[in-house]
Protein backbone atom coordinates (compact mmCIF):
# COMPACT_ATOMS: atom_id res chain seq x y z
CA UNK A 1 0.00 0.00 0.00
CA UNK A 2 1.29 3.23 -0.83
CA UNK A 3 1.53 6.63 1.23
CA UNK A 4 -0.44 9.70 0.16
CA UNK A 5 3.56 11.26 -0.50
CA UNK A 6 5.27 8.76 -3.12
CA UNK A 7 8.41 9.23 -1.48
CA UNK A 8 6.82 8.40 2.54
CA UNK A 9 6.11 5.25 0.98
CA UNK A 10 9.06 2.80 2.42
CA UNK A 11 9.40 5.16 5.10
CA UNK A 12 5.80 3.62 5.93
CA UNK A 13 6.07 0.08 5.09
CA UNK A 14 8.94 -0.16 7.73
CA UNK A 15 6.38 1.79 9.87
CA UNK A 16 3.34 -0.49 9.53
CA UNK A 17 5.67 -4.11 9.45
CA UNK A 18 6.68 -2.82 13.00
CA UNK A 19 3.12 -2.07 14.30
CA UNK A 20 1.57 -4.64 12.62
CA UNK A 21 3.68 -7.46 14.76
CA UNK A 22 3.40 -5.15 18.01
CA UNK A 23 -0.21 -4.76 17.72
CA UNK A 24 -1.07 -8.67 16.96
CA UNK A 25 1.90 -9.89 19.62
CA UNK A 26 1.57 -7.41 21.90
CA UNK A 27 -1.06 -4.77 22.27
CA UNK A 28 -4.49 -7.36 21.74
CA UNK A 29 -2.73 -9.78 24.08
CA UNK A 30 -2.53 -7.15 27.08
CA UNK A 31 0.90 -6.55 27.09
CA UNK A 32 1.37 -3.24 26.35
CA UNK A 33 4.48 -2.49 27.91
CA UNK A 34 5.67 -0.05 25.08
CA UNK A 35 5.75 1.25 21.78
CA UNK A 36 8.99 0.11 19.64
CA UNK A 37 8.07 1.69 16.79
CA UNK A 38 8.19 5.16 18.43
CA UNK A 39 11.41 5.75 16.02
CA UNK A 40 10.03 4.34 12.89
CA UNK A 41 6.38 6.41 13.54
CA UNK A 42 8.74 9.93 13.85
CA UNK A 43 10.38 9.25 10.46
CA UNK A 44 7.13 8.39 8.57
CA UNK A 45 5.32 11.25 10.03
CA UNK A 46 7.46 13.92 9.54
CA UNK A 47 7.40 12.55 5.56
CA UNK A 48 3.82 12.74 5.82
CA UNK A 49 3.09 16.10 6.77
CA UNK A 50 5.17 17.77 4.55
CA UNK A 51 3.20 15.92 1.76
CA UNK A 52 -0.07 16.50 3.14
CA UNK A 53 0.56 20.26 3.14
CA UNK A 54 2.22 20.08 -0.51
CA UNK A 55 -1.43 18.38 -1.94
CA UNK A 56 -3.19 20.98 0.22
CA UNK A 57 -5.46 18.32 1.51
CA UNK A 58 -7.74 19.17 4.24
CA UNK A 59 -7.41 17.27 7.03
CA UNK A 60 -8.73 19.30 10.61
CA UNK A 61 -8.67 19.03 13.83
CA UNK A 62 -5.64 17.15 13.87
CA UNK A 63 -2.93 19.19 16.73
CA UNK A 64 0.17 18.51 14.20
CA UNK A 65 -0.98 20.94 11.32
CA UNK A 66 -1.16 23.83 13.84
CA UNK A 67 -3.80 26.66 14.45
CA UNK A 68 -2.65 28.51 10.82
CA UNK A 69 -4.79 25.97 8.99
CA UNK A 70 -7.91 27.37 8.56
CA UNK A 71 -11.45 26.02 8.16
CA UNK A 72 -10.78 23.64 5.07
CA UNK A 73 -14.67 23.61 3.43
CA UNK A 74 -13.63 23.68 -0.36
CA UNK A 75 -13.80 20.66 -2.69
CA UNK A 76 -10.59 19.54 -3.46
CA UNK B 1 -30.56 12.49 5.37
CA UNK B 2 -30.71 9.27 5.46
CA UNK B 3 -29.20 6.17 7.96
CA UNK B 4 -28.32 2.78 6.84
CA UNK B 5 -27.57 -0.08 9.52
CA UNK B 6 -26.35 -3.28 9.16
CA UNK B 7 -24.86 -6.21 11.37
CA UNK B 8 -22.62 -9.18 9.97
CA UNK B 9 -21.44 -12.26 11.67
CA UNK B 10 -17.19 -13.15 10.73
CA UNK B 11 -16.68 -17.18 11.72
CA UNK B 12 -13.84 -15.98 13.03
CA UNK B 13 -12.50 -14.50 16.55
CA UNK B 14 -12.65 -11.09 17.27
CA UNK B 15 -8.37 -10.89 17.59
CA UNK B 16 -7.99 -12.27 13.78
CA UNK B 17 -10.60 -9.83 12.44
CA UNK B 18 -9.37 -6.82 14.18
CA UNK B 19 -5.70 -7.45 13.34
CA UNK B 20 -7.41 -7.71 9.42
CA UNK B 21 -9.21 -5.05 9.89
CA UNK B 22 -5.86 -3.30 10.93
CA UNK B 23 -4.31 -4.55 7.43
CA UNK B 24 -7.10 -3.95 5.53
CA UNK B 25 -5.24 -1.95 2.90
CA UNK B 26 -4.23 -3.05 0.03
CA UNK B 27 -7.03 -5.64 -1.17
CA UNK B 28 -8.78 -6.47 -4.38
CA UNK B 29 -12.40 -5.85 -3.26
CA UNK B 30 -11.44 -1.72 -3.34
CA UNK B 31 -8.98 -1.88 -5.33
CA UNK B 32 -10.44 2.64 -5.40
CA UNK B 33 -8.20 2.43 -1.80
CA UNK B 34 -4.50 3.89 -3.15
CA UNK B 35 -3.14 4.84 0.19
CA UNK B 36 -3.76 5.31 3.27
CA UNK B 37 -1.69 6.85 6.24
CA UNK B 38 -1.57 6.80 10.08
CA UNK B 39 -1.51 10.62 11.24
CA UNK B 40 -1.62 9.64 14.64
CA UNK B 41 -1.71 6.74 17.05
CA UNK B 42 -1.94 6.17 20.73
CA UNK B 43 -2.52 4.68 23.26
CA UNK B 44 -4.87 6.57 25.69
CA UNK B 45 -4.51 6.44 29.79
CA UNK B 46 -6.97 3.62 29.86
CA UNK B 47 -5.35 1.36 27.36
CA UNK B 48 -7.31 1.88 24.50
CA UNK B 49 -5.22 2.50 21.16
CA UNK B 50 -6.89 5.10 18.88
CA UNK B 51 -5.63 5.48 15.26
CA UNK B 52 -6.09 8.50 12.61
CA UNK B 53 -6.03 7.66 9.33
CA UNK B 54 -5.88 9.13 6.01
CA UNK B 55 -7.30 7.44 3.06
CA UNK B 56 -6.68 8.41 -0.12
CA UNK B 57 -8.84 7.15 -2.87
CA UNK B 58 -8.80 7.52 -7.09
CA UNK B 59 -11.98 6.58 -8.76
CA UNK B 60 -10.70 5.60 -12.49
CA UNK B 61 -12.29 8.50 -13.98
CA UNK B 62 -11.23 8.28 -18.00
CA UNK B 63 -7.74 9.89 -18.34
CA UNK B 64 -9.92 12.37 -20.84
CA UNK B 65 -11.53 13.70 -17.85
CA UNK B 66 -8.01 13.75 -15.87
CA UNK B 67 -6.17 15.83 -18.35
CA UNK B 68 -9.40 18.08 -18.00
CA UNK B 69 -9.14 19.04 -14.44
CA UNK B 70 -5.80 17.40 -13.69
CA UNK B 71 -4.53 14.22 -12.00
CA UNK B 72 -4.09 15.69 -8.82
CA UNK B 73 -7.97 16.55 -8.47
CA UNK B 74 -9.31 12.86 -8.88
CA UNK B 75 -8.28 11.97 -5.50
CA UNK B 76 -10.30 11.84 -2.75
CA UNK B 77 -9.96 11.97 1.10
CA UNK B 78 -11.66 10.11 3.79
CA UNK B 79 -10.81 10.58 7.44
CA UNK B 80 -10.57 7.53 9.86
CA UNK B 81 -11.03 7.24 13.62
CA UNK B 82 -10.10 4.29 15.70
CA UNK B 83 -10.13 3.28 18.93
CA UNK B 84 -9.39 -0.31 19.65
CA UNK B 85 -10.13 -1.78 23.62
CA UNK B 86 -8.11 -5.21 23.65
CA UNK B 87 -9.89 -5.69 27.24
CA UNK B 88 -13.41 -5.20 26.29
CA UNK B 89 -12.43 -6.63 22.90
CA UNK B 90 -14.06 -3.87 20.80
CA UNK B 91 -12.85 -1.78 17.98
CA UNK B 92 -14.53 1.02 16.67
CA UNK B 93 -14.06 2.56 13.46
CA UNK B 94 -15.83 5.90 12.24
CA UNK B 95 -14.59 8.08 8.84
CA UNK B 96 -15.75 10.71 6.81
CA UNK B 97 -15.13 12.29 3.74
CA UNK B 98 -13.03 15.18 3.80
CA UNK B 99 -13.71 16.04 0.49
CA UNK B 100 -16.46 17.33 -1.65
CA UNK B 101 -18.02 18.33 1.75
CA UNK B 102 -19.81 21.08 0.93
CA UNK B 103 -21.71 18.63 -1.68
CA UNK B 104 -21.85 15.33 0.22
CA UNK B 105 -21.53 13.53 3.92
CA UNK B 106 -20.98 10.52 4.20
CA UNK B 107 -20.29 8.88 7.87
CA UNK B 108 -19.90 5.58 8.51
CA UNK B 109 -19.49 3.90 12.29
CA UNK B 110 -18.53 0.53 12.72
CA UNK B 111 -18.17 -1.50 15.32
CA UNK B 112 -16.55 -5.03 15.85
CA UNK B 113 -17.12 -7.24 18.93
CA UNK B 114 -17.52 -11.19 19.81
CA UNK B 115 -20.60 -12.46 19.08
CA UNK B 116 -22.31 -12.36 22.43
CA UNK B 117 -23.58 -16.15 22.33
CA UNK B 118 -20.79 -17.84 19.83
CA UNK B 119 -17.26 -16.47 20.98
CA UNK B 120 -15.40 -17.38 18.56
CA UNK B 121 -17.27 -15.26 16.07
CA UNK B 122 -17.08 -11.56 15.41
CA UNK B 123 -20.05 -9.31 15.08
CA UNK B 124 -19.73 -6.23 12.94
CA UNK B 125 -22.57 -3.82 13.47
CA UNK B 126 -22.40 -0.97 11.11
CA UNK B 127 -24.25 2.31 9.93
CA UNK B 128 -23.94 4.93 7.76
CA UNK B 129 -25.19 8.65 7.49
CA UNK B 130 -24.92 10.83 4.38
CA UNK B 131 -26.42 13.99 3.58
CA UNK B 132 -26.31 15.63 0.25
CA UNK B 133 -26.82 19.46 0.61
CA UNK B 134 -28.48 21.78 -1.07
CA UNK B 135 -29.70 19.83 -4.25
CA UNK B 136 -33.36 19.08 -4.61
CA UNK B 137 -33.14 15.81 -5.88
CA UNK B 138 -31.65 14.55 -2.68
CA UNK B 139 -33.70 11.86 -1.59
CA UNK B 140 -32.54 10.25 -4.98
CA UNK B 141 -29.07 10.84 -4.58
CA UNK B 142 -29.00 9.41 -1.23
CA UNK B 143 -31.03 6.59 -2.54
CA UNK B 144 -27.97 5.65 -4.97
CA UNK B 145 -25.43 6.33 -2.51
CA UNK B 146 -26.92 3.83 -0.13
CA UNK B 147 -27.07 1.05 -2.65
CA UNK B 148 -23.38 2.43 -3.47
CA UNK B 149 -22.53 1.83 0.70
CA UNK B 150 -24.36 -1.44 1.05
CA UNK B 151 -22.65 -3.21 -2.02
CA UNK B 152 -18.74 -1.33 -0.56
CA UNK B 153 -20.26 -2.69 3.07
CA UNK B 154 -19.97 -6.03 1.28
CA UNK B 155 -16.80 -5.79 -0.46
CA UNK B 156 -15.39 -4.85 3.09
CA UNK B 157 -16.53 -7.53 4.78
CA UNK B 158 -14.88 -10.06 1.30
CA UNK B 159 -11.91 -7.68 2.10
CA UNK B 160 -11.68 -8.88 5.91
CA UNK B 161 -12.19 -12.56 4.84
CA UNK B 162 -9.52 -12.31 2.37
CA UNK B 163 -7.09 -10.59 4.78
CA UNK B 164 -7.35 -13.08 7.07
CA UNK B 165 -7.15 -16.24 4.74
CA UNK B 166 -3.71 -14.31 3.72
CA UNK B 167 -2.38 -13.71 7.33
CA UNK B 168 -3.46 -17.32 7.78
CA UNK B 169 -1.87 -18.40 4.62
CA UNK B 170 1.50 -16.79 5.84
CA UNK B 171 1.57 -18.21 9.11
CA UNK B 172 1.48 -21.43 8.10
CA UNK B 173 3.93 -21.63 5.71
CA UNK B 174 6.02 -19.85 8.44
CA UNK B 175 5.20 -22.67 10.84
CA UNK B 176 5.60 -25.22 7.74
CA UNK B 177 9.31 -23.57 7.46
CA UNK B 178 10.02 -23.72 10.85
CA UNK B 179 9.18 -27.58 11.14
CA UNK B 180 10.92 -28.19 8.02
CA UNK B 181 14.21 -26.31 9.37
CA UNK B 182 13.43 -28.04 12.62
CA UNK B 183 13.35 -31.23 11.38
CA UNK B 184 16.88 -30.95 9.83
CA UNK B 185 18.71 -29.76 12.65
CA UNK B 186 17.12 -32.82 14.92
CA UNK B 187 18.21 -35.59 12.65
CA UNK B 188 21.67 -33.49 11.79
CA UNK B 189 21.88 -33.91 16.07
CA UNK B 190 20.56 -37.25 15.95
CA UNK B 191 23.46 -37.97 13.37
CA UNK B 192 25.95 -36.51 15.27
CA UNK B 193 25.15 -38.13 19.06
CA UNK B 194 25.63 -41.04 16.91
Amino acid sequence: MNSVGEACTELKREYDQCFNRWFAEKFLKGENAGDPCGQLFKRYQLCVQKAIKEKDIPIEGLEFMGPSKGKAENAS
Amino acid sequence: MKIWTSEHVFDHPWETVTTAAMQKYPNPMNPSVIGVDVLDRHVDPSGKLHSHRLLSTEWGMPSIVKSLIGACRTKTYVQEHSVVDPVEKTMELKSSNISFTNLVSVDERLIYKPHPQEPEKTILTQEAIISVKGVSVSSYLEGLMENTISSNANKGREALEWVISKLNAEIEEFTASARGSMRTSMAAAAFVEK
